[in-house]
């Protein structure tokens, strides 16, 4: 395996794009949660599930391919993701769940802050995943246990 | 994701300027202006953006004050004809114009604003810990 493979195998891309993804939604829960006493306004997400399900598309391909231990990830653009270069864009949807307050804002406070930790914990367990790779890695590289 | 921390902060200027606004009217609430009426109550209005953000997707995120506005329902009266400022004549002849500050309303709006203070802050406390853990990742 040459260096630069090194980056793109096993479960590096996919660690990678779900980084990108948690932290792009992290701003749009913290946008909602400075918005929670704005008149008219309206809570802004996207749905896990779409990246989710595109991310296992993309892992599916990607073993079909190429058996999954290396070779690039190709993440499809979905309704509410377009994957870039090094980044993911995300087209955030309105929500008309909610009970509208009394100054037509829709946001709850209970489901934003579960929200808010539950990217949190997939932004972790992301982190936790990649400092493992990379303490492989340095182990390798060190060449001691 | 570094915007989001942008995001928090505009959340909590925008409750610290409304929690300022509170304060002004529970200071206020006794007072008289200079032309003589009573202080009226201001209201703090918030909009969607953030225009002192310092990039172009930051603007569309985060929260500003839209307006600060007085309040313009009616005075309270109150019945004082000894008082040097009570109404001479008319239908509210003896009494005197009050500031139409509601401290109970004004007691409920601090901790709303106070609440989502805290709501922003520990916002931008999880932001703060996600970039800490991105940062271990370097060693």
């Amino acid at each position: 395996m040459l260096i630069g493979d090194i980056g793109r195998s096993g479960s590096g891309p996919v660690l990678e794009r779900m980084f990108q993804f948690a932290g792009a939604r992290q701003r749009l829960l913290v946008n909602n949660i400075a918005n929670m006493d704005t008149p008219d306004f309206r809570a802004m997400d996207v749905n896990p599930k779409d990246f989710q399900n595109a991310l296992a598309k993309a892992v599916k391909e990607r073993r079909a391919n190429t058996g999954g231990e290396r070779g690039e990830l190709r993440l499809g653009s979905s309704r509410e993701i377009v994957p870039g270069i090094g980044s993911l864009k995300l087209i955030p949807k309105t929500s008309g769940n909610g009970v509208l307050a009394h100054n037509r804002n829709n946001t709850d406070m209970e489901s934003m802050m579960r929200d808010l930790g539950e990217n949190s914990m997939v932004y972790r367990t992301v982190t936790d995943f990649m400092r493992r790779n990379t303490d492989i890695l340095r182990t390798a590289i060190s060449q001691r246990v | 994701m570094y915007g989001a921390l942008d995001i928090s902060t505009s959340g909590m200027i925008a409750q610290r300027v409304r929690m300022t606004a509170i304060s002004a009217n529970i200071a206020g609430r006794n007072s008289v202006m200079p032309d003589g009426t009573p202080y009226r109550a201001k209201s703090v209005f918030f909009e969607p953006g953030n225009p002192s953000a310092r990039s172009p997707e930051g603007k569309k995120l985060g929260v500003h004050v839209a307006t600060i506005e007085d309040d313009m329902q009616p005075f309270n009266i109150r019945y004082d004809p000894t008082n040097t400022r009570a109404i001479k004549d008319g239908r509210l002849q003896g009494y005197v114009l009050e500031s139409n500050v509601n401290p109970v309303t004004e007691q409920i709006n601090a901790l709303q604003a106070a609440r989502a203070y805290e709501a922003n802050a520990v916002a931008a406390e999880t932001t703060k810990s996600m970039f800490g853990q991105a940062l271990r990742l370097l060693g």
